[in-house]
């Protein structure tokens, strides 16, 4: 069950990763998750303001 | 091939805060270089831009073109729709944020720093020597000072040894945008509180012009659902100003804690959102970042002499940052921690049937809920004895 970033949505702005616990998330010229990292914990997709993660369920 | 550039002070984020940062290091004769991930500094804006007149004059070279709107009148809106109006607070402006960050990066390249724009920072390492790396798609930048101004998600700090990782109930979770209606006021800041309309936050309308207001709102990371700031900023757009025309929806987070102690690691420095430098009731943060920006590049160009980094000399930076507002930022921190444990809409409906009834110099009470109570904690308690 993957972190799903709906890259149409995200706006870039970064809150995600200001509360991830894993460090899993990165803002380049997009934003990407270290899948190694992500412990699908789901504390970035209730903070996204404008709805842009899920985790997908598989 | 990538590059490998030398400098003295390497800053991470061209907002006001990083621009501010390597302006004054740059100015005082050292080599400096500013990252930035975008590529221009000051876009999208992510801010409610409101500031008092006086904080930015105090910490910046304000131009007048900063200013899209001199503000004459403050108003909170309680739950039940009570309008209080708010005369005696400081001469309120409605900032130009493209402009002024633009305005603030250029001024940091005129004093002599090399801006890197789309230079977002991968990873920051400390080497052999004590020095800085900084890693980037482009290039590798090696310095004896970090300046850390990475906003919000303060993630280069992690790589330092930093915890900055955000609690949910310590960032609000915004989203805003620009919308034109006749229906604005044009010269007052309003306020809206209330459970239904911004869940442990607050909703504003802050004008640029005439019919041309910046439209936002807050909601507390613990009372977040995905994509409700959005859905709750339309819903208060229909109802506020119906039938406006509503610009690009952006979003960002706020942090609403205490500053990240220590600032300073070593060569490495903390300022701005990044360092969580935000009034924790308002949210307003620019005067902290100019401040703090400012005083970091100073004391970090201080810092390097002939014979090396005098890297103890840093924490300056942070005894400064203290003295001026860090006392305050704390206390926006415990007043924050006690509104939203202990106000609903019943008490804030309450407070604002009070304060219509009382004359305008009594309503420094009202800004228990916006910016100025902070500088007064106790008025809370008494504001609690009078209502309670």
């Amino acid at each position: 069950m993957p972190l799903k970033i709906d890259k149409k949505v995200c706006d870039r702005c970064g809150t995600c990763i200001s509360v991830c616990p894993c460090n899993a998330l990165l803002l380049t010229d997009e934003l990407s998750v270290i899948r190694d990292q992500c412990t699908q914990c789901g504390t970035c997709v209730a903070i996204c303001p404008v709805g842009a993660l899920e985790i997908e369920k598989l | 091939m990538i590059m490998e550039e030398k400098f003295d002070i390497a800053v991470i984020g061209a907002g006001p805060a990083g621009s501010m940062a390597a302006w004054s290091a740059a100015a005082a004769g050292r080599n400096v270089c500013l990252l930035e991930r975008n590529n221009k500094p000051g876009f999208p804006v992510r801010c409610g831009e409101g500031i008092g007149i006086r904080s930015l004059t105090e910490h910046s070279d304000a131009r007048p073109e900063w200013i899209k709107r001199e503000i004459t009148c403050s108003a909170m809106i309680s739950p039940n729709g009570t309008k209080v109006n708010i005369t005696d607070i400081d001469k309120s402006t409605v900032l130009d944020r493209e402009r002024m960050d633009g305005d603030l990066a250029q001024d940091a390249v005129k004093a002599g720093a090399q801006l890197f724009v789309t230079s977002p920072v991968i990873e920051v390492t400390r080497i052999d020597g004590g020095e800085y790396q900084c890693r980037c798609p482009q290039r590798t930048i090696i310095s004896k000072i970090v300046i850390i101004a990475d906003g919000v998600e303060s993630r280069v700090a992690r790589d330092l040894g930093w915890s900055t990782r955000l609690a949910s109930d310590d960032i609000e979770s915004c989203a805003f945008t620009r919308v034109t209606s006749p229906l604005i006021d044009a010269d007052c800041c309003i306020f809206y509180v209330g459970s239904s309309v911004a869940p442990g936050g607050y909703a504003w309308i802050f004008p640029r012009g005439i019919g041309e207001a910046n439209v936002g709102l807050g909601i507390l990371g613990t009372r977040c659902t995905a994509g409700k700031p959005k859905e709750l900023l339309l819903q208060f757009i229909n109802r506020e100003l119906p039938g406006g025309c509503i610009g690009t929806l952006h979003c960002g987070g706020v942090p609403v804690t205490r500053y990240i102690r220590p600032l300073v690691r070593h060569g490495a420095m903390l300022v701005g959102d990044a360092a969580r430098q935000v009034n924790c009731i308002s949210g307003a943060g620019i005067h902290y970042s100019l401040f703090a920006g400012k005083t970091a590049g100073k004391v970090a160009a201080d810092a390097i002499g002939a014979e090396g980094v005098n890297y103890s000399s840093l924490t300056n930076y942070e005894k400064l940052w203290k003295k001026r507002y860090g006392k305050q930022q704390e206390r926006s921190f415990a007043l924050k921690d006690f509104v939203t444990h202990h106000t609903d809409d019943a008490f804030l409906n309450r407070i604002a049937a009070t304060l219509t009834k009382k004359k305008s110099r009594k309503i420094k009470y009202l800004t228990v809920f916006l910016s100025t109570f902070s500088r007064h904690p106790m008025l809370l308690f008494k504001a609690f004895k009078l209502f309670g």
